[in-house]
């Protein structure tokens, strides 16, 4: 019997599912209505929808899951009762947060507000302790003061309770203390220590960070444990259950209910990952993801096989400092809003008439004209064919409210005006683009622009000729990348700790020892998720600046114990690096070491997915039919054939102008461009020679 | 010229922020010194080749009014044969130049497209020191700029690509902090390079011409959003007054800052002869400033989303007296400028405020710094540490003020504490909100908050350039006033003492303690008014005392069971007493 792989990945309408057959490498796909009262309801709809295929639950091997439920918490505020314990005297580290209105228009904005405090000050205690920046105890922890305080928060019915001291991630015993004293007087409370979130220098990020776990452990735990147990209900055994985290691997449920706020900025990492496993396979390593959906646009950079990783994440104006993938996103979808402003500029974005009212053209209500409107004016869209025809839409609407409301004010013609509206929001999404590739110094030329989601295969094939990107690669099933991403991902963990201290006067003996010790949990903890040594990998990496820099790079570095002729390598690597990132280095400056870092992964065995199956079919066969689609002036109308995707095989080629559709996104191929069917059915753009 | 048709013009105008964006980017993560890298305080721009802001990425609103300036002063000193591809300029002069005072360094490098000179990208950034008599530049005694640190006239920084040696090692000769100042310039230099790099590309893409043409009306289209906000007004005239503590000098001398807006149409005139003859200390402020904070006020009241760029400075009319503290003659100290810039933004949100009677904001905290010069026994080298502080904002039409905020001009981030423990010898023994200092109102003022150091190792000079440390935060319409704000060295100790706001260069010993208090925001509306519920919050999470919450909002707060509760009888019966009186 074959085993099988299931990942789920819920959004905000709508579940997909992967299923992969382990033995003949094939997947299927399905979408689920999402149940967002219930989350686990849809993810038990979509399992239950594979044993009805006639597979056993026991002979599901694996599964994998992107969760918003986390991330939900957070943004409507439905987490716990949360308690906070800060080193007394410092209660003013987390209110006063980074004491700026945030920048752009949020500067003049005399009614700004700052993130409503997760844990209220009425819920904070102070702790007598003090911890200086050696890490020596300067003054050591009350333990009676402490005592007091966790009953005085059990008292006021605190659920979960984040606990962050100054300097802990030199010296963690008071908050080890702390946890010591919940187990005696309050062990039904959740615990979230800064130094085991993260220990790492700067104190508000690290509190933040602290803040928001304590915050949603309770639902994100209570949420893992009842899915587990309703999977065992319907016979599910496999014990590699994950779910996905914004560093783009996978951590178990358990570690997941430990450390949630790990997967709060995970949902564009599936489609991510999922770029990065369908372009090695094909052998392409320099990548910019093109994530394009109804109100928002992600894009993120691959190097070498490498995506960039930031510590500088941020939710709704709250920092999250965990290591993340670097994915950057701008208010562009399909649902964003054109109109003119009140001196007859023409904007676009960044508000976004959303899934309801949605579009004029979804007929739902809708008055403010949107991006796919825009797109059915000028032809892309078959008003007869969305979502497989599942949905008509109202062309004939659409265009009377352009031509009303943009094409008459500006004295364009209708299809200009619509034309007008492609353009500017490609431009917005061309600007994300080059901020995660030209300015940090990559030559854009050298990369493959993939495009996925509902919007992206649509605007990818014009924005690649706009921005000299040569090629674009659409895969085979957009609509659901980030639930392949899900089955792609190994289980990844990070560690760090901060040490702050001259590259010239580092005692390497420290650091080796550091080190040892973050590799020795790195392995207990993949030992305990059941991975065999053979399957474990540790990349040691050193955050370093120059001496007085404000931001740090993280530079892999040799496996430890580091000798001294290590530190030279990495402070070369530390200048190139600079160099590339910046535009400058300087070679005579000292460097600073701020952080050790660890990437510990547990290997998942990859799912070998089959090349496409050739059938000999002609690509003549895929062609549907014909429309007339508006390209720009430059080419006017032109008459355009029309492919389903679904007929298109390996070695199929295609003549731009030209539409390939299917079920969940329209692939444009511009009158300049055409396209190639690789092994694995994937879409590739280029420029016609 | 001709028109750019409509979508171009757009294209163009998200091209431009892109490129803003990117040169800001490029120089938070290039910055040295904490000033740059955790404070930002920094800004970028692209001006066209008469010196006219086109762009900009500000994170110091005032910032936007010293780039045309320090424009005009090259345009002034080079002439076009003397500007070459390549090329950078610098100047941190507040008179020759437009910086607001000699730290805040500028550096344009000219934009050049096929051989010709099209541009400016420009970037503006705070040094840690520029050398003078106290470290971090700002004595608050000045009587003169050459007693504010080196100032640099609109001079030639980099030629054809070459940087000047030789201006480079004047500058790092003067300053305490050599290898920030110089760091950060190149960081500024490679900033304003990737700036140049990309609006090349952008007329390579669209054509010099359309760029060109697209400037023109981008500045039209922003000028016609705010005359038509203008000309939404009812006619009218608008006065505001408010209080600068003193100018460093004249310690019992607070000073004056007045203006009338009269509104005609779609225009508006800001006279400000009203204001306080030029300070012998450096409270004064350039022209430059004045307008920069008449487009602050116009860009938060017409759209704090607006397009901002030389269509919005034309709309501006001044009227200034020479000789007075908005327009200083030369050579009159500058460097404390920011606390009269607060004071004028108040004076014109109180003006504005009777002609559009819109929503209303009371005054805030102002800000201020702490300047702390010494040398680390961690590296035997001198250090300069150099924080920026917020407090309260004032209650606004519906909402409480935000506690431990900058307000209005002022937006820099505070600087971490284990970043200033690790790389200064001072150690921070307390940072929290202070109860009460929000000014009462039926829209609470922010909170302030303290800080309070001990000195380690050195003995260290200690400068501050504070405000409304006798001058409290204005509440409005029955609100009341924010707690002043307020400096003591070794409190409730022997040497105690307590010093004015501006106040430079005291030496304090390793084991000596200062605690600084900033100001809370002034409150809106009668606190009689305020939702009893809200006062319990606010007694609940320690932002209000119980006497207080009695005393000022006559709301009866009891504890009970370690927790707090609302007295709804007693509450009624305080606050129909208080009717009765009144």
């Amino acid at each position: 019997m074959s085993k099988f792989r299931v990942t789920v990945d819920t959004g905000g309408t709508f579940s997909d599912f992967v299923f992969f057959n382990e033995e003949t490498g094939e997947i299927a796909i399905t979408k689920v209505p999402s149940t967002p009262k219930e989350p686990f309801e849809a993810v038990m709809n979509g399992v239950k929808e594979l044993i009805d295929r006639g597979v056993a639950a026991k002979d599901i091997s694996f599964f994998s899951h992107g969760t918003t439920v986390g991330t939900n918490a957070l943004l409507e505020e439905k987490g716990a009762k949360t308690g906070l314990l800060v080193t007394e005297g410092f209660r003013g580290i987390y209110e006063v947060m980074e004491q700026t209105r945030g920048y752009g228009p949020a500067t003049y904005d005399l009614f700004f507000e700052k993130p409503r405090l997760l844990a209220l000050p009425y819920y904070t205690e102070e702790i007598p302790e003090r911890v200086d920046f050696r890490g020596n105890a300067l003054k050591s922890i009350d333990v009676v003061a402490a005592r007091e305080a966790i009953k005085r928060l059990k008292k006021k019915g605190v659920q979960s309770v984040a606990v962050c001291f100054l300097f802990s991630f030199l010296n963690p015993d008071h908050e080890l203390k702390i946890k010591e004293l919940f187990a005696e007087e309050f062990p039904q409370a959740r615990l979230s220590l800064s130094y085991e979130v993260l220990p790492q220098i700067r104190e508000f990020y690290r509190l933040s960070t602290t803040v928001i776990n304590a915050y949603i452990q309770p639902v994100m735990s209570s949420y893992l444990s009842r899915l587990e147990s309703r999977m065992r209900e319907l016979g599910v055994t496999t014990p590699k259950l994950y779910i996905m985290q914004s560093n783009g691997g996978v951590s178990t449920f358990k570690g997941s209910a430990e450390k949630p706020v790990a997967t709060v900025l995970s949902g564009p990492a599936g489609g991510v990952i999922a770029s990065m496993g369908t372009c090695e396979r094909v052998g392409i390593n320099d990548l910019i993801t093109f994530d394009m959906g109804g109100t928002s646009c992600d894009v993120a950079l691959i190097h070498q096989g490498n995506p960039v990783i930031t510590t500088q994440g941020k939710i709704s104006m709250r920092p999250i400092s965990l290591p993340m993938l670097d994915i950057h996103t701008v208010s562009a979808g399909g649902g964003t809003i054109a109109r003119i402003d009140a001196v007859g500029g023409l904007q676009v974005g960044p508000d976004s008439a959303g899934a309801d009212p949605g579009p004029v053209s979804y007929d739902r209500g809708g008055q403010e004209i949107t991006v796919t409107d825009a797109n059915i004016v000028t032809g892309v869209l078959d008003p007869d064919q969305f979502l497989g025809g599942r949905m008509k839409l109202n062309k004939a609407k659409a265009e009377r409210l352009l031509e009303e409301k943009i094409a008459k004010p500006l004295k364009l013609n209708l299809l200009e005006a619509a034309d007008g509206v492609i353009k500017i929001i490609n431009v917005k999404m061309e600007e994300a683009i080059k901020a995660v590739s030209s300015a940090r110094g990559y030559d854009i030329r050298d990369f493959t622009l993939v495009a996925f989601g509902g919007g992206g295969p649509m605007h990818a094939g014009r924005m690649a000729l706009d921005l000299g990107i040569p090629s674009v690669l659409v895969p085979l099933t957009p609509g659901v990348h980030s639930a392949l991403g899900l089955l792609m991902s190994d289980v990844k963990h990070d560690y760090v700790r901060s040490k702050l201290v001259g590259l010239d006067d580092l005692d390497l003996n420290d650091i080796n020892h550091l080190f040892a010790q973050l590799i020795d949990r790195a392995k207990a903890d993949l030992q305990d998720e059941d991975f065999r040594d053979d399957e474990i990998k540790i990349e040691p990496y050193l955050d370093l600046r120059y001496a007085g820099q404000g931001y740090e790079l993280t530079v892999p570095c040799p496996m430890p114990p580091l000798k001294p002729e290590d530190l030279k390598v990495m402070r070369q690597r530390f200048d190139t690096m600079h160099e590339q990132n910046s535009g400058h280095k300087a070679e005579t400056e000292p460097v600073e070491l701020v952080s050790l870092r660890l990437i510990s992964l547990g290997l998942v065995p990859q799912a070998k997915l089959s090349p496409g199956k050739v059938t000999g079919r002609k690509v003549e066969e895929a062609k549907t039919g014909e429309r007339k689609v508006f390209f720009g002036k430059e080419h006017g109308t032109l008459n355009t054939q029309i492919y389903t995707r679904d007929l298109l095989e390996t070695g199929h080629q295609i003549d731009g102008p030209a539409i390939v559709e299917q079920l969940d996104t329209t692939t444009v191929i511009q009158p300049e461009q055409e396209a190639s069917v690789d092994e694995y059915r994937n879409i590739i753009i280029r420029e016609k020679a | 010229m001709a028109t750019v048709d409509p979508v171009t013009l757009q294209v163009i105008q998200a091209r431009l922020a892109g490129i803003v964006q990117e040169m800001q980017n490029s120089l938070f993560r290039t910055g040295y010194s904490t000033i740059i890298r955790e404070s930002q305080d920094a800004s970028c721009a692209i001006l066209n080749r008469q010196g006219e802001v086109v762009a900009q990425h500000v994170v110091l609103p005032l910032h936007m009014g010293a780039f045309p300036a320090c424009a005009a002063g090259i345009l002034k000193s080079y002439s076009a044969d003397e500007v070459h591809e390549g090329d950078a300029f610098i100047t941190n002069h507040p008179y020759l130049g437009g910086s607001p005072h000699a730290p805040d360094m500028a550096v344009l490098s000219p934009i050049f497209y096929r051989g010709e000179w099209v541009g400016f990208a420009a970037n503006l950034a705070h040094k840690s020191d520029i050398g003078g008599p106290v470290p971090g530049s700002c004595w608050s005694q000045a009587r003169e700029i050459y007693q504010e640190g080196l100032h640099v006239p609109p001079v030639k920084y980099v030629h054809k690509y070459q940087t000047s040696k030789d201006l480079e090692a004047v500058l790092g000769c003067n300053s305490r902090t050599p290898e920030l100042v110089v760091g950060d310039l190149r960081g500024q230099v490679g900033a304003a390079r990737l700036g140049e790099r990309r609006f090349q590309e952008m007329m390579e893409r669209y054509g010099k011409e359309t760029v060109l043409s697209s400037f023109e009306q981008l500045f039209a289209l922003t000028e016609a959003k705010v005359r038509a906000e203008i000309a939404s007004w009812p006619d009218g005239v608008g006065e505001g007054e408010r209080f600068v503590d003193s100018d460093g000098i004249e310690l019992d001398k607070p000073v004056r800052l007045h203006v009338r807006i009269e509104k005609k149409g779609d225009h508006l005139l800001f006279d400000l002869t009203g204001c306080a003859d030029q300070t012998k200390g450096p409270a004064n402020i350039r022209p430059t400033i004045v307008r920069a904070a008449c487009c602050y006020l116009l860009t938060c009241l017409v759209d704090p989303a607006l397009a901002i760029n030389y269509g919005l400075a034309k709309t501006i009319d001044i009227k200034v007296r020479e000789g007075s503290v908005v327009h200083p003659r030369f050579p009159a100290p500058v460097n404390t400028y920011n606390p009269t810039v607060h004071a004028l933004v108040e004076s014109l949100l109180e003006a504005s405020s009777q002609i559009t009677p819109r929503k209303k904001v009371g005054d805030g905290c102002s800000s201020r710094s702490i300047i702390i010069g010494g040398r680390s026994n961690k590296t035997g080298k001198g250090y300069v540490q150099y924080e920026i502080f917020g407090g309260g904002s004032g209650g606004r039409s519906g909402k409480d003020g935000v506690s431990g905020t900058n307000v209005n001009q002022s937006n820099a981030k505070i600087a971490p504490i284990e970043i200033i423990e690790s790389e200064f010898s001072t150690r921070v023994r307390r940072f929290e909100l202070i109860a009460d200092s929000g000014g009462a109102g039926a829209f609470r003022g922010g909170l302030g908050f303290v800080r309070e150091y001990e000195v380690l190792d050195n003995d260290a000079r200690f400068s501050l350039r504070s405000t409304k440390h006798s001058v409290a935060p204005k509440g409005i319409d029955g609100g009341m006033d924010g707690k002043t704000g307020h400096c003591v060295f070794n409190p409730g100790k022997p040497g105690e003492r307590v010093i004015p706001s501006r106040f430079s260069d005291h030496v304090l010993h390793p084991g000596e303690v200062f605690s600084l208090e900033t100001p809370g925001g002034g409150g809106l509306g009668n606190p009689f008014e305020r939702d009893p519920v809200r006062v319990l919050n606010d007694v609940r999470n320690g932002y209000v005392t119980q006497p207080k919450a009695r005393e000022a909002y006559r709301v009866a707060i009891a504890q009970s069971d370690g927790d707090f509760v609302l007295d709804e009888a007693q509450t009624r019966q305080l606050r129909s007493n208080a009717e009765d009186r009144e």
